[in-house]
């Protein structure tokens, strides 16, 4: 009797620590958030270009609309924001395989691999470092078709309840920068500048503040200008 | 005496029909360029942005005034020179071709005050010209387009400029862009201080502007050396205006170079001028 208790006590605990670790509260959190806008600051550290730190205002609304709205020329990542957790958020897409755990900034997360089961799916592979105390993602690594292998970061403030990041950081990999010929033709350019340049890591960092959630946003205001 | 005699000058280019072709041909190549952008500009946008938009997104007004008058500007800076060269590679030869030069020259004027007033307004034509480009350019681009940053794509990559970081920029660029056509403006005047007939100094001038910058592109060692003596490799200095960090000592060393051949050309016209047998 006391084998079956004993037996019984390590299943009920494997069960529940299992729970802590399963990607569904993280997507359950997603998808508490119908729409949202936000402020972004948003500092590229990319090769071949330079811009200056740039403000914008962010809008989402599920599942997949996604606007950027900014005085100033702003560069994004084009793989991670939006179409992610539209990928997260619809488990029939993939299937989960839970992986190793691993110390992510003093955080104790368990990578969870997803693989897709549409053979044409854009994105190849995501690799989802989950938190192990609360249903938060840390990190993101996606392998798609188009873009290479992006390694998204994530840090949380109050918008945490959400599942909402209030820091994101994207490493992309940048790839080799084609001078067009009329712009070579430049009296200062040199061949060297001109011939070295392969591919490269780059990086943004995108804070979010002030979010907005569930206000109600027209669907007319996603359409292009 | 020279400054009534400049003026007298500035007169006989207005009277001329030939004074309104380049005005003319700017203002109808400038509308055309911001009608295409109107139309199609977000292709050209993408030309530049091509090798990024595998990996990345770019967002906000990329297409504004600021963009169109730098690539207007880009457009027209080789071929602005032609239209300028029309007006002031005749203004002595023209005087020879007409006969009108030996009644110029019975006036209380030396010959040397005959070339510089003629220098003079070729000098305000030029700069007239420049201004009304500046202002097609930018003024007419920022009120159909409105403003924002500059997207520019420099050797080294892609730079992208704050709009309130631009005003300044195109100011300089256009004074350099005066500078370059002013060269080209006393170029031909020192052409036709050599010629008989209008035509001659006009094509001499555009011929030496082609081959100049033909020897300028061409991708060989041998001419490393040589083109930065050519005036046609620093016509393109206003451009490294909208790099960043600003390049102060290559704008004035361009600048200097610039100078340099209006001064070195009004002087080879002078001498020559002096010399010149017009009774012949």
């Amino acid at each position: 009797m006391k084998i079956v208790s004993l037996v019984f006590l390590l299943l009920m605990f494997h069960l529940v620590n299992a729970q802590t670790v399963t990607l569904q509260g993280a997507i359950d959190r997603i998808n508490t958030v119908k729409d949202y806008k936000a402020d972004v600051q948003v500092k590229a550290a990319i090769p071949f270009i330079k811009i200056p730190i740039t403000k914008a205002k962010v809008y989402f609304k599920a599942k997949n609309k996604f606007k950027v709205v900014s005085d100033n020329i702003v560069i994004l990542p084009k793989q991670g924001m939006s179409d992610l957790n539209e990928f997260l958020v619809n488990p029939k897409r993939y299937t989960q395989v839970p992986g190793e755990y691993k110390m992510l900034n003093g955080l104790k997360t368990q990578l969870i691999t997803l693989l897709p089961s549409d053979e044409n799916s854009e994105i190849i592979l995501a690799k989802v470092y989950l938190s192990a105390k609360e249903p938060l993602i840390y990190r993101t690594v996606l392998t798609t078709k188009s873009s290479g292998t992006v390694t998204i970061d994530y840090e949380y403030a109050e918008s945490k309840a959400f599942g909402l990041p209030s820091k994101m950081t994207f490493y992309i990999d940048v790839r080799k920068f084609k001078m067009p010929k009329s712009v070579a033709a430049n009296i200062r350019s040199t061949e060297k500048q001109r011939k070295t340049e392969e591919n490269q890591k780059g990086s943004i960092v995108i804070y979010f503040s002030n979010y907005q959630v569930n206000k109600g946003i027209s669907d007319s205001f996603f359409k292009e200008d | 005496m020279l400054w009534k005699n400049t003026q007298n000058e500035l007169i006989k280019i207005t009277s001329k029909i030939r004074s309104y072709i380049g005005i003319g041909a700017l203002t109808v190549l400038i509308l055309l360029v911001i009608f295409a952008m109107q139309a199609d500009g977000k292709t050209y946008i993408g030309f530049v942005t091509s090798t990024f938009e595998q990996t990345l997104t770019f967002n906000g007004n990329i297409l504004n005034g600021n963009l169109i008058a730098f690539i207007i500007m880009q457009m027209l800076i080789v071929h602005v020179p032609l239209l300028i060269v029309l007006v002031t590679g005749d203004l002595l030869s023209g005087e020879l071709a007409s006969g009108t030069i030996r009644m110029l020259a019975t006036k209380p004027i030396s010959r040397t005050g005959i070339v510089l007033s003629k220098w003079f307004a070729a000098t305000i034509y030029t700069l007239i010209m420049t201004l009304w480009m500046g202002f097609l350019s930018l003024f007419v681009a920022h009120w159909i387009f409105g403003t924002g940053d500059l997207m520019v794509l420099n050797p080294d990559g892609l730079l992208i400029l704050p709009s309130d970081d631009l005003l300044w920029r195109f100011g300089i660029s256009m004074v350099l862009a005066f500078l370059a056509l002013w060269t080209v403006a006393t170029l031909s005047l020192a052409f036709s201080a050599f010629a008989k007939n209008s035509v001659g100094p006009i094509v001499i001038t555009m011929a030496v502007i082609i081959l100049f910058t033909i020897i300028g592109t061409l991708d060989v060692t041998v001419f490393d050396d040589l083109k930065f003596y050519l005036f046609t490799t620093h016509m393109a200095t206003w451009r490294i205006v909208f790099e960043d960090p600003f390049p102060t000592e290559d704008i004035l060393i361009s600048a200097l170079v610039l100078l340099g051949h209006v001064v070195g050309l009004l002087l080879l016209a002078i001498y020559r001028f002096n010399r010149k047998d017009i009774n012949a």
